[in-house]
């Protein structure tokens, strides 16, 4: 028997959720609602489950099995983690528990109408455990709750079909005649059935590697050997617990100078520390090339003493999850190539390095049938 | 009159007519002018011990002797404008992602056209474009690319005007060049380089592959102009014979489906002088129009 909790707060979209977001990263959805710290809350629930799924921007997934013994009943459990949350963030925050990701969405969707509850200060909503109990209260449920597009809701209401016991009740055959793979999968949902297992999130933690140095080091051309030896001691440690990381940060102290900081996102996650020191090298060069040339062009000064550098790794991922190039050769083979390619980036300059992508074929003008992205940019618009 | 030499794959020595000689040294892709010492084994170039990239024609390939452009290649695509030379190397490059590999097309001219390149057959995502400044800023990027290995075939438009930078006379074009087909050879990537007269003799002289292309006549149905037949002559080749031939047609096509059925149609016409004076093409028969439409555009 698996239970499991979902959190619902307002930055749920109006559309109904079947509990299976986006996939988005929750820096992502952090950066989409900018007033709620979504890592941070995430990082909360940690301390209450380490099975924790950010589905999207406004939804969380907490596996709670077993935890009764320990933290009581389903309600203190859900008050609980609303109580962690809100230490990020007083936000009005529901709380559902089902079977499954779809039935916990349901019911934290179905604790907003509930009569809240004296006893807990939380909208909370339950389906009981056994799926018999669960399909009745499903049965007279509106069809609406379903995650349906328009066009099926429409056909749906055609069909006179207004609630999910109607549906439940019709035969799987039947259902993916009218209405495909897309009515079964609703089906299966009206039924309280959803296979889909919680995907938890790997909690981010960035390693970091700091050396200081006593005396300082003159000038940045000392600071490379270092540089190389944390990659290396940075990569070996991740190695080991199969991690690659998908930034670098590197934080230099200057003496008697602001610190000079240089971020490097890397094409793919990668283990590769002396293409990383070599990238991080080159772009701490030109920002120091940059800022020098302003100090002497302004005061005269020479270029300051490095009194110490950090190296942080973070984004961490798992390098042996990307399959693409083994049924795409050049996909494996463009990846290698966007090392040199972000080399190339920073000895020439931007706007060198470009991907054509057809627009509008069938436009009258060549130039408008294609357009130019630059390399490493394709995803902006 | 005969002389006694070892054929390199005999373990024997055997006495053979000199012509008999000379040809059986030929087959095996011998150059001109350097003999194989007596007794010496001679390397047969073929695309087993050196490797090719298809051109996009058999034809083509047949003539360079190595079943396609060698690896590691400068070739210079020796061609007046308007004689195929851009679709040439754009289909080259589409036939080497054919076979899997990755590609650049180096723009300095600024003239690429990525709509009509993905419809002679690019795949415009793993076409990777480069636009320099400058001629000699396009020479150092190819080099990068080359010594990378992973980019297996680049094109490399230098325009056909000289650069505004110093033209033929900047003294880093000719060491560029010397580099590049040097990282060439160390990332068994080719470049075909697409030139005009200004720094044509500059390439020459280090390109490992020089290809001459010479219209040869129009294909036309009816009235109308669907493509050009082009003759392709291997003036240098490093690894093989040169003096080969080759005919190649170049369709105006657009990847149309009526495309498909204008190679059965077309009917070749003998091509116009390419530097026929405008009075003598407007006096010109109707039948020779055809050039004179292409002339004009």
């Amino acid at each position: 028997m698996t239970r499991i909790l979902a959190l619902v707060w307002p930055t749920l979209r109006a559309a109904p959720h079947d509990g299976h977001g986006s996939h988005r990263a929750p820096d992502e959805a952090a950066d989409a609602n900018p007033v709620v710290d979504v890592p941070a809350m995430l990082d909360r629930l940690d301390d209450l489950s380490p099975r924790v799924e950010a589905v999207d921007r406004g939804v969380a997934l907490v596996d709670v099995t077993g935890l009764g013994p320990s933290l009581g009943d389903e309600r203190r459990i859900a008050a609980r983690a609303v109580a962690l949350v809100r230490e990020v963030a007083t936000l009005p925050v529901r709380a559902g528990v089902g079977e499954n990701r779809w039935l916990a969405v349901l019911a934290a969707r179905l604790a907003l109408t509930a009569r809240p509850d004296p006893s807990v200060p939380v909208a909370f909503h339950a389906f009981p455990a056994a799926l018999e109990a669960t399909r009745a209260v499903l049965a007279t449920l509106p069809l609406a709750l379903l995650p349906a597009d328009p066009e099926t809701r429409q056909r749906f209401a055609l069909f006179g079909l207004t609630a999910m016991g109607e549906l439940a009740a019709l035969p799987r055959s039947a259902v993916g005649a009218q209405f495909g793979a897309n009515g079964e999968r609703l089906q299966a949902l009206a039924r309280g059935e959803d296979p889909r297992p919680l995907a938890p999130r790997r909690r981010p933690e960035p390693l970091i590697r700091r050396v200081t140095f006593e005396p300082p080091v003159e000038g940045l051309g000392g600071t490379g050997l270092v540089l190389r030896r944390a990659c290396a001691e940075l990569c070996d440690a991740l190695r080991l617990r199969h991690l690659a990381p998908g930034r670098a940060t590197l934080n230099l102290d200057l003496e008697d100078a602001p610190a000079l900081t240089v971020e490097l996102t890397f094409p793919e996650p990668a283990l590769e520390p002396d293409w990383i020191a070599r990238l991080l090298i080159g772009r701490m060069e030109a920002a120091s090339r940059t800022r020098h040339l302003h100090a002497t062009s302004s005061e005269g000064e020479e270029e300051p003493r490095v009194v110490a550098i950090g190296l942080a790794f973070d984004r961490l991922s798992d390098p042996a999850a990307r399959q693409l190039p083994a049924f795409q050769v050049q996909a494996g083979r463009w990846e290698e190539l966007r090392w040199s390619l972000e080399r190339l980036a920073t000895r020439f300059g931007e706007g060198r390095l470009w991907r054509a992508r057809t627009e509008r074929p069938n436009a009258s003008l060549p130039e408008r049938q294609a357009r130019l992205q630059s390399v490493g940019r394709e995803d902006q618009p | 009159m005969f002389y006694t030499l070892t054929d390199v794959n005999a373990t024997a020595t055997a006495v053979r007519p000199l012509p008999e000689l000379l040809e059986s040294l030929r087959a095996k892709g011998l150059r001109r002018g350097v003999g194989p010492m007596v007794g010496e084994a001679v390397a047969t170039p073929s695309p087993s011990n050196r490797g090719a990239i298809p051109s996009g024609f058999s034809a083509l390939d047949e003539a360079l002797r190595t079943g396609g452009w060698p690896r590691g290649s400068l070739a210079l695509l020796d061609a007046p404008r308007g004689t195929g030379a851009t679709s040439l190397a754009i289909r080259s490059l589409a036939a080497s992602q054919e076979a899997g590999g990755i590609v650049a097309w180096i723009d300095a001219a600024g003239c690429l056209d990525a709509a009509a390149a993905e419809r002679l057959g690019i795949q415009l995502e793993w076409l990777l474009v480069v636009r320099p400044t400058s001629a000699l800023e396009a020479i150092e990027l190819a080099g990068w690319l080359a010594r990378s290995g992973l980019v297996d075939a680049l094109a490399l438009d230098l325009g056909e005007s000289p650069d505004p930078a110093g033209g033929e006379r900047h003294p880093g074009l000719v060491v560029g060049l010397d580099r590049l087909g040097q990282l060439l050879v160390r990332g068994r990537s080719v470049a075909l380089l697409l030139t005009g007269e200004w720094l044509r003799a500059a390439v020459a002289r280090v390109a490992a592959v020089r290809l001459a292309l010479e219209r040869e006549a129009w294909l036309a149905v009816d009235r109308d102009l669907v493509g050009q037949r082009i003759r392709a002559t291997v003036t240098r080749h490093r690894w093989a014979l040169a003096g080969e031939t080759a005919s190649l047609d170049l369709w105006f096509g657009e990847g149309r489906r009526i495309d498909a059925l204008l190679p059965p149609l077309a009917v070749p016409r003998e091509a116009a002088p390419a530097l026929l004076p405008v009075a003598a093409i407007a006096e010109a028969e109707p039948e020779e129009q055809p050039g004179l439409r292409v002339l004009s555009a």
